[in-house]
């Protein structure tokens, strides 16, 4: 398919697809569809409720920050590293706050993300300050936050599963993965079809043309610190709907395993390019490739190593695909 | 002297910061500054510095090398494991493997024409998994006590070889960035990737050569902390990284690449180090230490930011 599109333009929608900008993410979706139906044919045992609801647990906690770190990375602010500490903060308040209920908890754990946003997009945004540093700093100020309020503990709900932790709509579809496609949904299109995230791409894509035309380049950028704090605290909340358990551990490899999502999707570190729904496809990817190599009994080593080699390849391919269209 | 404070006040606030806490530690512990406390500060110094000596180059170039922390616990396996019967093989491994993949990020960086630190990151954790699988799953120890011995003497009672040879590091690249076609080679591709390509600077060494150099000095820091320590393990380096580059932008080094010296990043590193040596020593528990470490960061980010730069323009207009 790749060869034709480089030798005649495809008619019609698919032109798109495979346009400079687009082709890595197609890329990856394509990949991603064709590596789960292989694994279904391949592997005993593999298309069960129980083994599609695990692919889908791992991929609605890294998916649902990776969407929130995209409008960081789209508004060309490269990326946040506080997603982390905020996921393990907002996994103790879920827990301490079980007794007002799923709604509650997750309305409690997400006002704590949205004010840890809010406070970074202020810094960055309206003060000006180095975003990644922000974010390092932030990182370590929650993490302080967060063991002086647990006192360092793992704290533990009380009663039983809640239809957040392991309940399933069908068969097979956990809500939390209801929960990822809704923010994904909404994610998409805010970002793809609002004024408000027609000017998050913009300052993404050139942030001195885009305050020169007078758009609200500062709002955006707030705007889109509350999205990644609101994003890792969901994260974090979910885990500890599954788990039972809030601590300092939840998340520690949340913001690397998102950072990799996004760039596996298509969104280019340097802002402007790539969409919600390119996070998705990368988050899935990582996934359903993580899960054919944990069925196959591979050691986490080598799971590791496959993760890392395959955010190298998908961004080759992508850099490669991308210039010789060009 | 005065005039450069005033134009840049990161420089102050890591001198402020300096002094302020070695009075302060000095007061609330006189062990601070005993000759056995700065010979661990020394090391804390060298673990830390190597790595976010490399990594200032990279940001000086205008990259960023992510690899380092995952780097440093990789070498150290390497060390122990290929140098348990001749130490020199095990360093000389370690080197080599650290200058590969230093190359090995240059090389991706340069060819695909992506942001390093998108190369970086699928580095970064490929070495992690090989570091787990070097591991095997328990540590490992080194039983060449001679050269643990060795490496954990003290000179003039507060330097350890550790310290000397990293102290001697930052001289040389920073001697070697003032004087050297590289190093200038370096700073203009930092300063201006396009205009430093016109006029006929080399960018492709100088970005080659500055990732080389984050994995090669990376890769000492973990061979040389596990002779120091006589084991290694897949866990070390966690957390140096976003240390490091901590300390890189404290000194004086900017992510837009071209601004900063080693002699700041080295003040960005003792400034790290001396916080959290001695909030050890006071025996503050660790939400305090987390609180502080981003006090710390978050002051100099609001000095080098838009804060910063309204006090210095309302000092100006006086």
């Amino acid at each position: 398919m790749s060869t034709q599109s480089r030798s005649a333009p495809l008619p019609g929608p698919l032109s798109g697809l495979f346009a400079p900008a687009r082709v890595q993410a197609t890329v990856i979706q394509i990949a991603t569809v064709a590596m789960f139906l292989l694994a279904c044919l391949t592997v005993d045992n593999y298309a069960t409720a129980s083994n599609i609801a695990s692919i889908l647990y791992a991929a609605s906690t890294v998916g649902i920050a990776a969407v929130g770190l995209a409008s960081v990375t789209i508004s060309g602010n490269l990326f946040a590293l506080s997603l982390g500490s905020t996921a393990a903060f907002a996994s103790i308040i879920y827990i301490q706050l079980s007794g007002l209920g799923v709604i509650g908890a997750l309305l409690g754990s997400l006002a704590l993300g949205v004010v840890f946003g809010l406070i970074q997009g202020i810094v960055v945004g309206l003060l000006r300050c180095n975003a990644i540093i922000t974010t390092i700093a932030a990182s370590s100020l929650i993490a302080g936050l967060a063991t002086a309020f647990s006192g360092g503990r793992t704290v533990l709900a009380t009663g039983g599963p809640s239809w957040l932790g392991n309940g399933a709509i069908l068969p097979g579809i956990p809500w939390q993965a209801v929960i990822f496609l809704v923010v994904v949904v909404v994610a998409e299109l805010l970002l793809q079809r609002s004024r408000t995230g027609w000017e998050l791409r913009l300052r993404g894509t050139n942030p001195a043309a885009a305050e020169l035309a007078g758009l609200r380049t500062r709002r955006v950028v707030v705007l889109s610190y509350v999205l990644a704090g609101a994003g890792a605290a969901m994260a974090g909340a979910l885990i500890a709907a599954q788990s039972g358990t809030g601590n300092m551990r939840v998340g520690a490899d949340l913001d690397f395993s998102a950072i990799a999502a996004m760039l596996v999707g298509g969104v280019a570190i340097s802002g402007g390019r790539g969409r919600i729904i390119d996070v998705a496809a990368g988050t899935l990817f990582l996934a359903v490739l993580t899960n054919i190599l944990l069925v196959n009994n591979f050691a986490y080593e080598v799971q590791l190593m496959i993760k890392g080699l395959a955010v190298l390849v998908a961004v080759t391919a992508g850099a490669l695909l991308s210039r010789k269209k060009r | 002297m005065f005039r450069q404070f005033a134009d840049n006040p990161l420089m102050l606030l890591r001198w402020l910061l300096l002094i302020a806490m070695g009075l302060i530690f000095t007061l609330a512990n006189s062990y601070f500054l005993a000759p056995g406390n700065l010979y661990s500060l020394g090391e804390s110094f060298s673990l830390l510095g190597l790595v976010a000596l490399g990594l200032a180059l990279t940001m000086l170039v205008g990259e960023f090398d992510l690899s380092g922390g995952a780097m440093v616990a990789v070498s150290g396996l390497i060390m122990l494991k290929l140098g348990e019967s001749n130490a020199f093989v095990g360093l000389a491994a370690a080197l080599a493997f650290g200058a590969g993949v230093g190359a090995l990020n240059g090389l991706l960086t340069l060819r695909l024409q992506v942001s390093s630190l998108v190369t970086t990151l699928g580095v970064m954790i490929l070495l992690s998994g090989f570091a787990v699988w070097l591991e095997g799953g328990q540590g490992v120890s080194f039983s060449n006590y001679d050269l643990t011995d060795a490496f954990n003497a003290s000179w003039l009672s507060v330097l350890s070889p550790r310290s000397v040879i990293t102290i001697a590091l930052f001289a040389a690249v920073g001697v070697a960035l003032a004087i050297t076609r590289l190093g200038r080679d370096i700073i203009a591709a930092g300063s201006h990737r396009k205009a430093a390509t016109m006029s006929g600077a080399n960018v492709a060494s100088a970005v080659l050569s500055a990732f080389i150099a984050s994995g090669l000095f990376a890769a000492l820091a973990g061979a040389l902390l596990a002779i120091t320590l006589g084991r290694a393990s897949s866990t070390f380096g966690a957390n140096l990284l976003l240390q490091a580059a901590s300390a890189a932008i404290l000194g004086g080094i900017a992510l837009s690449g071209g601004v900063g010296r080693p002699f700041g990043v080295a003040i960005g590193v003792l400034v790290l180090c001396v916080l959290n040596n001695g909030l050890g020593l006071i025996g503050a528990s660790s939400p305090v230490v987390m609180l502080l470490n981003g006090a710390v960061l978050l002051v100099a980010v609001l000095v080098d930011g838009a804060p910063g730069q309204w006090l210095r323009r309302s000092r100006a207009a006086h």
